[in-house]
């Protein structure tokens, strides 16, 4: 059998295990040991554990669980909470000024962890019933609440750059920095659609009547900016000091968990419980995390050594004469097609340890199509029939928002996405101009 | 029957303990990552915090990874899987989870063999502090075989439940 067919035979048998629904760490990691053992014999027996030493040994992967850790702190503890109120009385008056208020607040979360989950649980359960009550369109902020959400893994700290860098060996500060005005970009362009939609159609977001805004101080709204001030500590200890050289990537991390714990001390919601749904979930989804990895850089280090990322190259490039331009811009619309029908988490590590080697030798910055990578991403947990997203967002919903809104909702918001990712793609000085910056500047 | 019973019992019981000890290694993950920035703050940056903050993490995700397959936080694509009844997906799973199983058996032979090499050689890692590398690899093989024996166990649950015996199957769990 050629290297060629076996390479697509593990693709195939991997697809269709995974439909049977297994634990998708088990099918990656199965089918990748099924594979070593004829090809290497004995060498292959040791190909599935030299993966946890690497795995070990790559250390930007010590941020994963203190993000996930501090995305579940901002969740649990409530401490985003005023900050929605803050928002929310300053930019109530405008038409559709909650709107866009919540857009700010999802870049402000996003700032703050490197997962959509939190964002998506304030979004869900504050700003939504608030939204609701007063008669913005339920569809138009379901997918405010989606698309600003998604902002977690672009915006930096980012969990899906942490692994992207792992495959594609490209240090995170690098990446971080890369996402930030393509994040900015996004928030901007999701800003933009809701003004110039809710000045066409007023009655999707009416602003604050006027006895409303009265009934507001200005002594109040003084003194709820005050409840930006703990975040921004936060912010400012966790990427602040990075930035500054006083601690490298990891450490800064660290730093963000324990300061996201201060802050809900200081607030008061330090509780037993919330500590140990905190720490429940965080194992839990780190376990998830990293048992994937592992397998994944099991079928990784099999797919590299059967030479088919050269055989996919060659296929592209010499047997059907494609520029390599033609090359990505295929690969991203099957990235996103793959991303409406499969799990967001398989797809991410069987997607990026297959396409990164192809894009290397294709001769593009990885940084940049890190990215690229991350939209994608984006576009993937939120598109229909399957999108984490969703489904989080039909748990987290007042039961008035029907599975159909939140289809229905996406729409106009993958639309700004792909905008998004078609105008980084045109331009890519806009995610490389910040860390040609800090080149060299910083500590992992 | 009755053995297979207890060993789920026994397999739950005790990676449920192990697990709820891996639950807390975050604290120790964060204070050496904080020593790590207090100290290079101070002017001595201490050598050892990074390896002793990977061997830490080796051990939150292997030594958890079985009190987490307990509590179901492993995804599954569940496009079709999703729809179908408990039966079924007991029934398919106990087929399946051969895979699995053999996939952690590769693993913990590969893990054995490094661990084994590591103690009889006196391995250490390449770096300013040279730790030992035989406890972190004796961790590690730990932690993959407890990730078997609950496999297992899920295996035998997923039998019972099949025979009409459950004992705290997924299905009656509400998960």
């Amino acid at each position: 059998m050629s290297y060629e067919l076996i390479a697509l035979f593990m693709f195939a048998s991997m697809m269709a295990l995974l439909l049977t629904g297994q634990r998708v760490f088990g099918v990656i990691g199965a089918v990748a040991v099924i594979a070593a053992l004829p090809l290497w014999g004995t060498g292959g027996v040791e190909i599935a554990f030299t993966q946890s030493i690497k795995l070990m040994k790559w250390y930007p992967l010590l941020t994963l669980p203190m993000f996930i850790f501090m995305g579940y702190m901002l969740s649990e503890s409530r401490i985003a909470d005023d900050l929605y109120r803050m928002f929310h009385v300053w930019f109530g008056p405008v038409p559709g000024g909650l709107a866009i208020g919540t857009i700010f607040l999802m870049v402000v979360i996003s700032a703050m962890n490197g997962l959509s989950v939190a964002g998506m649980a304030i979004g869900a359960t504050i700003a939504l019933p608030e939204l609701l009550r007063r008669n913005y369109d339920k569809v138009m902020i379901t997918g405010v609440i989606q698309g600003g959400s998604s902002l977690g893994i672009l915006i930096p700290p980012s969990v899906v750059l942490v692994l992207y860098g792992m495959i594609a060996r490209q240090p995170v500060s690098q990446l971080w920095l890369a996402g930030v005005f393509p994040g900015l970009l996004m928030a901007g362009l999701f800003i933009l659609y809701i003004a110039i939609r809710c000045q066409l159609q007023p009655h999707l977001g009416p602003p604050l009547s006027r006895e409303e805004r009265d009934a507001i101080t200005w002594k109040e709204r003084i003194s709820l900016l005050r409840a930006g001030f703990l975040p921004f500590m936060i912010f400012f200890l966790m990427n602040g000091l990075f930035l500054m050289g006083y601690t490298s990537l990891v450490e800064s991390s660290a730093v963000g968990a324990v300061a996201s714990m201060g802050a809900a001390f200081i607030k008061g919601r330090l509780s037993r419980e919330v500590m140990e749904n905190v720490m429940r979930k965080t194992l839990g989804i780190s376990c998830m995390f990293m048992w994937i990895i592992l397998a994944a850089l099991c079928f990784g280090a099999v797919f590299d050594g059967l030479g088919a990322v050269r055989a996919i190259e060659n296929f592209f490039l010499g047997q059907l004469g494609l520029e390599p331009w033609h090359v990505l811009i295929l690969m991203q619309l099957s990235f996103l097609l793959m991303g409406t029908f499969l799990d967001d988490t398989a797809m991410l590590v069987i997607v990026a340890p297959l396409y990164v080697p192809l894009v290397k030798v294709l001769g593009f910055d990885l940084v940049w199509y890190g990215v690229l990578y991350t939209i994608t991403c984006q576009i993937a947990y939120m598109t229909p029939p399957f999108g984490y997203n969703l489904f989080l967002m039909r748990a987290m919903a007042p039961p008035e928002i029907k599975l159909r809104h939140i289809y229905q909702s996406v729409i106009p918001f993958v639309a700004v996405m792909l905008l998004t990712l078609v105008i980084v793609m045109m331009f890519p000085e806009l995610a490389l101009w910040l860390p040609h910056q800090f080149l060299g500047k910083l500590q992992g | 029957m009755k053995f297979i019973e207890s060993y789920i019992r026994a397999v739950d019981a005790f990676n449920r303990r192990i697990g709820r000890f891996a639950m807390y290694l975050i604290f120790a993950l964060m204070g050496v990552l904080f020593w790590s920035s207090v100290t290079k703050y101070a002017g001595s940056p201490a050598l050892w915090t990074l390896e002793l903050a990977q061997f830490i993490m080796v051990g939150y995700y292997l030594l958890g990874g079985a009190y987490s397959m307990q509590m179901g936080d492993h995804v599954r694509m569940d496009l079709i899987y999703g729809g179908w009844s408990p039966r079924r997906k007991a029934a398919v799973d106990s087929i399946t989870v051969l895979f699995l199983i053999f996939y952690l058996c590769v693993l913990l032979y590969g893990g054995i063999s490094s661990a084994t090499y590591a103690i009889e050689w006196g391995e250490r890692a390449h770096s300013v502090w040279r730790p030992y590398m035989w406890p972190v690899k004796l961790v590690a093989v730990f932690g993959i075989l407890l990730m078997l024996l609950q496999t297992i166990a899920e295996l035998f649950r997923d039998i019972l439940f099949l025979r009409g015996v459950s004992v705290n199957h997924a299905s009656e769990a509400g998960l």
